[in-house]
């Protein structure tokens, strides 16, 4: 009998008490670091279509963060603004697509991805369970705020519309998308594809593959450290997130996904506050969650609420 | 004698005369109930030392193997993503990585994109000639380790465990998923995408940048000719093309398969991660264990 998933699975995850005040003194801390961001214009990498940049910004623990940055040589002072965020393993790549379809589109690397790991690099594997037991020093809380303040990078470009800001991402890409429409209110749409740092205890018992796998490894060789690792990913939970999102977003899972449990994606979708939100659940598709079909949909979708200028 | 016999040999030569001098690490972290995992540390040429992760099944030898080359990205997955940790229970698991990338990243440290390019122009100072010695050596390394049945081993990866398996005549299976050089120039015109084939749309970028070293990069690319490369292969060998009408798909990877010595198959890719991994662990199985095997999968694919 083969494996079926159901849809109305429901995570273990309880939301932290002080979540809420957790998050609000990590991202107090940044009102002390100045974003100072910096943009250089790399020719190499730029078409007669897509001028690309390279940018950094200061972000929590005045780590600097890298990107890549690429926007429409034809264009008005007033464009639409995609953040793409990049997998577990993938190396952020350079979103020329993005800029040919009239966005200007930042490609985050937050610390410990290539460009981005001067200051902190705690390796692959390994980022995953860095200082797991430590809510105030775990590699994602810094990860996580990496993303955020890509915001405000956006933000401070004059040819960028604040009003027309979506992120996107598959994956860990998919699970940064969540937190960064949960935190930053000035998203205004939000694709997501089988979203990682979802459910995460769930997904240890639901895969039996990297990179959830790493937290298996851990507890194995430290099965008393159980109730903290529990502890401090409840704050980093997407689905803990969910009830902050309201702008339209759209999430996209395989159902024979591999890596990120599907059942964990029905549930965050379920939590979801947005009257707008569209769930795809593909059949016959593992992690790519029918990436190369649903990008169509993206597009549409990205297009109906922000709008490209092109 | 051709040139670019002459070039490899000259590589296989370099990498004679540098011992690996091995050392093998216990790594508990990985370690579980039905494998153990080891780093290891080994000498290619330059001298340089490499980085690869070793996973060897409990119980007794010698066992099949899988060999996973460098690929091309920063990271070195300890075992790829998605795939079941169980295979580490009925396979030697040896994955590389390749000067440039994570763990092997010191002197050189690999930028992504910028490694695909990094002295293309220059044939034998072109990074990837030593990053191809880097993955023969790893192949050196794994077939001599006494817990691997050699005739039972797959070497799996990118264009370059495809001239690992030219150059490395102990090979008995390959599984080659190539994106480099195939048609390379040709191909590169038609990628802006670094999401999809980045090692493409950086030699896009390089060629319009510089266009006067258009012979120089051809010149240096002739040498990782596919096709040449497969006339000395008798392994049997799976092809993994992109989907139809995607930018590697079938019918560029013809001209390579009918030059293969071995017997070969090309599976196109179903745009769909579960049913191309799936067909993968099936032909594994069916190779390196046998037909009546059920292969390990992870659990949303059983």
């Amino acid at each position: 009998m083969s494996y079926t998933v159901d849809p109305q699975y429901k995570c273990q995850i309880q939301k932290p008490k002080d979540f809420d005040a957790f998050w609000k003194g990590v991202t107090d801390q940044l009102t002390d670091i100045p974003l100072d961001p910096e943009i250089y214009a790399d020719p190499l990498r730029s078409s007669p279509t897509v001028e690309v940049f390279r940018v950094f910004y200061n972000s929590l623990d005045s780590v600097k963060i890298s990107g890549w940055y690429a926007i429409p040589r034809t264009r008005s002072s007033a464009m639409p603004g995609v953040l793409l965020f990049p997998g577990y393993l993938s190396d952020p790549p350079i979103p020329k697509t993005w800029a040919e379809k009239g966005y200007a589109c930042l490609s985050v690397a937050p610390r410990g991805k290539i460009g981005s790991k001067q200051q902190f690099d705690p390796g692959y594997p390994g980022l995953l369970t860095h200082n797991i037991v430590d809510p105030n020093t775990y590699t994602y809380r810094g990860f996580y705020v990496d993303a955020w303040r890509a915001v405000d990078f956006l933000m401070s470009r004059s040819e960028i519309d604040d009003n027309r800001i979506g992120v996107t991402g598959i994956s860990q890409g998919g699970g940064l998308s969540i937190t960064t429409a949960a935190m930053r209110p000035e998203v205004s749409v939000a694709s997501v594809g089988a979203p990682y740092l979802v459910g995460f205890m769930d997904s240890l018992l639901l895969t039996d593959t990297y990179p959830y796998e790493e937290i298996n490894d851990y507890l194995r060789l430290y099965p008393e450290r159980k109730e903290q690792v529990e502890s401090t990913l409840a704050y980093f939970d997407g689905i803990n997130f969910a009830d902050k999102i309201t702008c339209p977003i759209m999430v996209h899972l395989g159902l024979q996904d591999n890596v990120c449990p599907p059942e964990t994606g029905f549930h965050l979708f379920r939590e979801l506050k947005s009257q707008q939100k569209e769930l795809f659940a593909y059949d016959g598709h593992g992690h790519d969650a029918n990436r190369k079909e649903h990008q169509k949909k993206i597009e549409a979708f990205f297009e109906k609420y922000i709008g490209s200028e092109i | 004698m051709d040139r670019i016999r002459q070039y490899w040999d000259a590589v296989t030569d370099d990498l004679n005369n540098c011992p690996a001098n091995p050392e093998i690490e216990l790594i508990p972290l990985r370690t579980t109930g039905y494998a153990t995992a080891f780093g290891v540390y080994i000498t290619s040429i330059g001298p340089y030392r490499l980085f690869g992760y070793l996973s060897i099944p409990k119980g007794t030898g010698p066992f099949p193997a899988i060999y996973y080359t460098a690929t091309y990205t920063s990271v070195l997955d300890f075992l790829p993503q998605g795939t079941s940790n169980f295979t580490r229970s009925r396979f030697v698991t040896f994955s590389l990585a390749g000067r440039g990338q994570r763990n092997a990243d010191k002197p050189y440290a690999a930028m992504f994109p910028g490694h695909f390019t990094n002295k293309i122009s220059e044939p034998y100072e072109y990074v990837f000639r030593s990053v191809t010695a880097d993955c023969l050596r790893g192949a050196q390394f794994l077939l001599d380790c006494p817990e691997v049945s050699n005739e039972n081993t797959v070497v799996v990866g990118n264009d370059l465990a495809l001239i690992v398996a030219s150059l490395e005549t102990r090979i008995k299976y390959l599984m080659t998923a190539p994106k480099l050089f195939v048609d390379s120039i040709q191909l590169a015109g038609k990628v802006i995408d670094y999401a999809g084939y980045p090692a493409l749309a950086e030699l896009n970028d390089y060629l319009r940048m510089y266009p006067d070293d258009s012979d120089k990069v051809a010149e240096t690319l002739s040498y990782f000719d596919l096709a040449y490369h497969a006339t000395n292969i008798s392994a049997k060998t799976l092809i993994l093309a992109g989907s139809k009408g995607s930018v590697v798909d079938a019918s560029a990877l013809f001209p390579v398969q009918s030059s293969l010595a071995g017997a070969s198959q090309i599976f196109e890719s179903q745009d769909s991660s579960y049913k191309d991994g799936l067909y993968c662990e099936q032909w594994i199985t069916e190779n390196l264990v046998s037909p009546d095997t059920d292969p390990i999968v992870p659990v949303h694919w059983s």
